[in-house]
């Protein structure tokens, strides 16, 4: 084979290349397999024509050199039509869906029990975690409620059958299921001086009969500030501004005396209604307030339980409970419905 | 606490109407649910019932004169108790005797007798009773009634002649004996259960129910009436184990006043003389060997603002206090300004100086109090781990198309067992709410089964769930766990291409997908699992190293009897893993230090080999990564063949290994002894042949 056949031979099987090019991505393979600058046909060409005869060498390099300046402006060429015809025959109908990225969601008191962290990490506070089962001094006896103390009645308790190993002392054992996140706050004080502040959210446990706003199981957050000089004023600050900054900022925030054995002065917190402003409506059952926490200033007896001075310091804690917050925040009607996972509830919350 | 305010206005002036009233109660702790009116007094003033929330701190204001000395500190009005009534003489040889057995259970017995002519009540005593909730019965029980709505102190009438000798005994109740209270129900005494009784039984559940057998009827004719003070603690277990809450057993078991039964008794003898409903007969027999000493309690003026964050002023601390019915007395040469306060005994839950405090603030008005915001006074810590963690658990789940879902932590027994190797270390509760909710939970899975199937049988075939949360073994207690379940479709359905049915491969990159998120790197082994079928099950294992491995949790399909035994419906399978959260945490990213960004490229080389079908394909991984030397950088499973050309028993896999070097590029030679070593290593460890 010769030179000069060569070239023939290139230019055919080109044109039929050519004609077989429908896409973009056609197109280069093509251009690199005819113009590819080490392995393309044409530089294969050019080089194999350095061992030519001389004679012929002059006439092979013009009609290689022309070969592929055909080359070149035919692909153009095709490049060009190829990005013309494009806009006609390939068009797509835009509006068709696209294919969907899954993406799940969290769970909305995941969402409301983060919401309140943040605003409270920004004031200050950490974040603890501690275990659902129990002993009953974390529970119970730290928090001056000692066995057969009629506030026990309050908050209705699942015992274990036998007791579990517990998380601190193996001497305490977990004998319950935790009624409210108060034990974390012990576990906290037993290990660390003041200043405290730390808040305790988590699912806890009372022997309720599930219904329209009770469920058996429910989360909470607890907070707990303790330091010298801490006061009332300080809780209702705090707190006021916490639920102008969860509700919203014309939210009002009332303060009633209330009991808990564990804070004394004992305070219940109302918030004007958020579905009538307070004007009266059925959830309010027309007092214009909605009753959302409880909390006081911390009773001495338990800064005693941990070895605190009383005289020392002061603090105050609160407790609420994210399902009934949730339930007023994106108006859910039954607090079971929380816990069925339904995707068709789950998907209607942010990611 | 449900109050008629004509009664209340009796025992104390009420300057406001009674809308009010009930306002200004309420925020002064005594939280009015209701305000039902009633139809107007003789005088024509409008009546209602307050029904008000009594917290149990407060078993004073389980009274009428209890609300009354609250309005009257609201007001600074003056409140007017009935005064004692001056009892007939009577010669001096009491009726009836009285032993108590242990004066810590019945520190105070007042007793006495009185002929009586039974009838129904006057009007008024009924009207106040039956606005009470109180059913008349007639008119002595009505005035033992009376006198505790009024005094907030329980009474009880005994018919006298149904005694068998007038010796009464507060004594332990008799091993295997029985009582019928009025009630018409037989009750077993127990020893720990305080009961008053004549010499030949039972006749009272004391402080909680009086004995059917000396129950005052139409034929009484005298009766001996109790009115005594009984250990809360004591009246509280008793009425827990039998069941039993009265009007009495709920004010005695939050603390009645050991001062309060004579008072009650000479209310109750004069109501008797008073309606004609009966003639006192001897002397009240008063059992009270050791009175208690009052409790003083020391109130610092510059506590009060310590703890509430605002000066209240002096002149406002005493008179509150007195008119709360405390003895208040300003300490003459302290330094500071203080009182000693003595307790009244109605105030049961009054113990130190916070308790005052709380008097004050309650009276001056909660809402008074400023708002202020404590200083930070050491910086705040940063957040836990667990926090960052379980953030990147949920933003690689959801990004995986899993929604969160939270389940209860109890479960049914026969669930648990399913998912338990051992159903000893099954945790218990001991009074569960129902059978369904017996034992908690020792996995997440059926608790998350039971969220799919919940959303399976409402019209969801494609379901992705994952949970966060605790799980409980009798053995190491609680931990946390990660859990998730997907059924369905592996791909959204769009219209360009057919579906594809999740598969155990899905789970098994979900599952990677999360590891990798955490930087880590797993193995799977085969594995057996009760729940899961077999075949499809493997254990995993985080990886350290090649030989370090951290089991932490099992993959695989969930069997499908015990999914339809939970109540699946449908055909798709049902993948699930669970995993434990202790091994996971985003520590090491705080050390993490980025590698140079390659400079040279890359060369790929594709690798057919057939082995044996039992060999698992991590073992030829293994042996891939092991030979290839340090130009390998990365290994991927392209394709797995069995069929024409492979013989019975044996697979074809395909890998197409990726090598670089960071300090040149890689010549052909180079590559290619490293694939011969991936050979001869694959031939001689594996048997395996090139393709």
């Amino acid at each position: 084979m010769n030179a000069t056949t060569d070239i023939t031979a290139i230019r055919a099987a080109f044109e039929t290349d050519l004609q077989a090019i429908a896409t973009e991505q056609d197109l280069q393979h093509v251009r690199d397999r005819y113009l590819g600058r080490k392995q393309g046909t044409v530089a294969t060409l050019m080089r194999s024509l350095a061992n030519a005869p001389a004679e012929t060498k002059p006439a092979l390099g013009k009609s290689a050199n022309a070969l592929k300046r055909d080359i070149e402006q035919a692909l153009s060429k095709k490049g060009t039509a190829l990005r013309t015809s494009m806009k006609s025959t390939d068009s797509l109908d835009v509006t068709l869906p696209g294919r969907e990225l899954a993406f799940g969601r969290r769970h909305p008191l995941t969402i409301i029990r983060e919401q309140i962290e943040t605003i409270f990490e920004t004031m200050g506070f950490e974040t603890l975690q501690g275990p659902q089962v129990e002993d009953d001094y974390h529970n119970f006896e730290a928090l001056n409620m000692p066995a057969d103390h009629p506030a026990r009645d309050m908050q209705d308790t699942f015992y274990l059958d036998q007791s579990i190993p517990g998380t601190g002392d193996p001497a305490l054992p977990a004998t319950l299921l935790r009624t409210h996140t108060s034990g974390m706050q012990i576990r906290y004080m037993e290990t660390h001086t003041p200043p405290v502040r730390i808040i305790a959210p988590g699912l806890v446990y009372r022997r309720d009969t599930p219904d329209l706003t009770h469920s058996p199981m429910f989360m909470q957050v607890e907070g707990l500030v303790v330091d010298q000089g801490i006061t009332m004023a300080d809780l209702k600050g705090t707190l006021v501004e916490f639920l102008q900054a969860f509700f919203d900022t014309e939210t009002k925030v009332t303060f009633r005396p209330s009991f808990f054995p564990y804070t004394e002065p004992s305070a219940e917190v109302f918030i004007s209604c958020v579905f009538c402003s307070g004007n009266g409506c059925s959830v309010c059952k027309t007092t214009g307030w909605l009753e959302i926490l409880g909390c006081g200033m911390v009773h001495p007896a338990v800064f005693e339980a941990v070895g605190y001075d009383p005289e020392l310091y002061t603090g105050w804690a609160f407790g609420i409970g994210i399902d009934r917050v949730a339930l007023l925040k994106y108006r859910v009607e039954d607090i079971r419905l929380f816990y069925d996972n339904d995707l068709r509830l789950l998907e209607q919350f942010p990611h | 606490m449900r109050v008629l305010v004509s009664w209340l206005r009796e025992l104390v002036e009420v300057p406001v109407s009674i809308e009010e009233l009930a306002e200004a109660l309420t925020l002064r702790g005594f939280e009015v649910g209701a305000v039902e009116p009633q139809p107007p007094n003789e005088d024509g003033s409008l009546d209602a019932v307050l029904d008000l929330e009594i917290t149990t701190n407060r078993p004073d204001c389980l009274s009428v004169i209890g609300i009354a000395r609250e309005v009257s500190t609201l007001y600074k009005t003056d409140l007017r108790p009935p005064s004692i009534f001056p009892l007939p003489d009577t010669d001096s040889t009491p009726l009836l005797t009285v032993t108590v057995d242990d004066p810590h259970l019945c520190p105070r017995y007042v007793g006495a007798v009185a002929s009586v002519s039974i009838g129904p009540s006057p009007p008024w005593i009924a009207r106040r009773l039956e606005a009470s909730d109180i059913r008349p019965v007639n008119n002595v029980v009505d005035i033992t009634n009376y006198v505790m709505l009024e005094t907030g102190h329980p009474m009880h009438a005994f018919d006298f002649d149904k005694l068998s000798k007038p010796e009464i005994r507060v004594c332990s109740g008799n091993i295997g004996g029985t009582i019928k209270t009025i009630d018409g129900v037989e009750r077993r005494l127990q020893p720990e259960m305080l009961t008053i009784a004549d010499p030949e039984q039972a006749c009272a559940v004391a402080g909680i129910m009086g004995g059917a057998d000396s129950e005052v009827t139409e034929t009484t004719q005298t009766v001996m009436l109790e009115a005594a003070y009984f250990n809360p603690t004591n009246i509280r277990r008793t009425g827990k184990s039998l069941g039993l809450t009265t009007d009495a057993s709920y004010r005695f078991e939050r603390g009645a006043d050991v001062a309060a039964p004579p008072t009650a008794m000479n209310r109750a003898l004069e109501l008797l003389i008073t309606t004609k409903a009966g003639t006192p007969q001897g002397p009240i027999v008063d059992h009270f060997p050791s009175p208690p000493t009052p409790i003083v309690v020391r109130l610092r003026h510059n506590r009060i603002g310590y703890l509430l964050g605002q000066q209240i002023d002096e002149t406002f601390i005493a008179p509150t206090l007195n008119r709360l019915g405390f003895k208040v007395r300003l300490e003459p040469d302290s330094d500071t300004t203080a009182w000693q306060v003595q307790v009244p005994s109605f105030r049961v839950d009054v113990k130190r100086e916070e308790d005052l405090i709380e008097e004050i603030a309650r009276h001056h008005g909660y809402d008074r109090l400023p708002t202020t915001f404590p200083a930070l006074t050491r910086p705040p810590s940063l957040p836990a781990p667990w926090r960052a963690r379980d953030g990147l658990l949920r933003r690689l789940l959801t990004g995986c198309g899993f929604s969160e879902a939270i389940t209860y932590a109890f479960i049914e027994r026969a669930s648990a067992q399913s998912v338990s190797e051992d159903s000893e270390n099954i945790v218990a509760l001991q009074n569960p709410l129902s059978e369904k909710a017996s034992v908690l939970r020792p996995s997440l899975i059926p608790g998350l089964l039971d969220s799919l199937i919940h959303n399976r049988r409402r019209e969801r075939q494609d379901i992705r769930l994952f949970e966060i949360g605790s799980r409980f073994r009798r053995n190491d207690g609680e931990s946390q766990a990660l859990a998730i379940a997907m059924t369905g479709s592996a791909t959204s359905k769009h219209w360009s291409s057919p579906d594809r049915k999740s598969d155990f491969f899905d789970i098994v990159g979900v599952v990677t997908r999360l590891c990798e998120g955490f930087g880590v790197q797993i193995a799977l082994e085969q594995t057996r699992v009760g729940h899961l079928v077999p075949g499809q099950t493997a254990s995993i294992s985080l990886l350290a190293t090649h030989e370090n491995r951290t089991p932490i949790g099992e993959i695989g399909q969930l069997c499908p009897e015990f999914a339809t035994r939970r109540g699946l419906t449908g055909s798709d399978p049902v993948f699930v893993a669970e995993l434990d959260l202790r091994p996971l945490s985003v520590d090491k990213f705080d050390r993490l230090q980025a590698n140079p960004v390659p400079r040279y490229p890359s060369m790929t080389r594709d690798l057919s080999v057939e082995v044996d079908n039992s060999l698992p394909a991590a073992d030829v991984r293994g042996t891939i990564l092991a030979s290839a030397g340090s130009t390998l950088v990365e290994v991927k499973e392209i394709d797995l063949y069995q069929g024409e050309e492979i013989a019975t028993g044996a697979v074809s896999l395909s890998y197409r290994l990726t090598f670089r070097a960071p300090d040149r590029t890689l010549t052909d030679a180079e590559v290619q002894s490293s694939i011969d070593a991936v050979l001869r290593a694959l031939a001689e460890i594996h048997r395996a042949k090139q393709r």
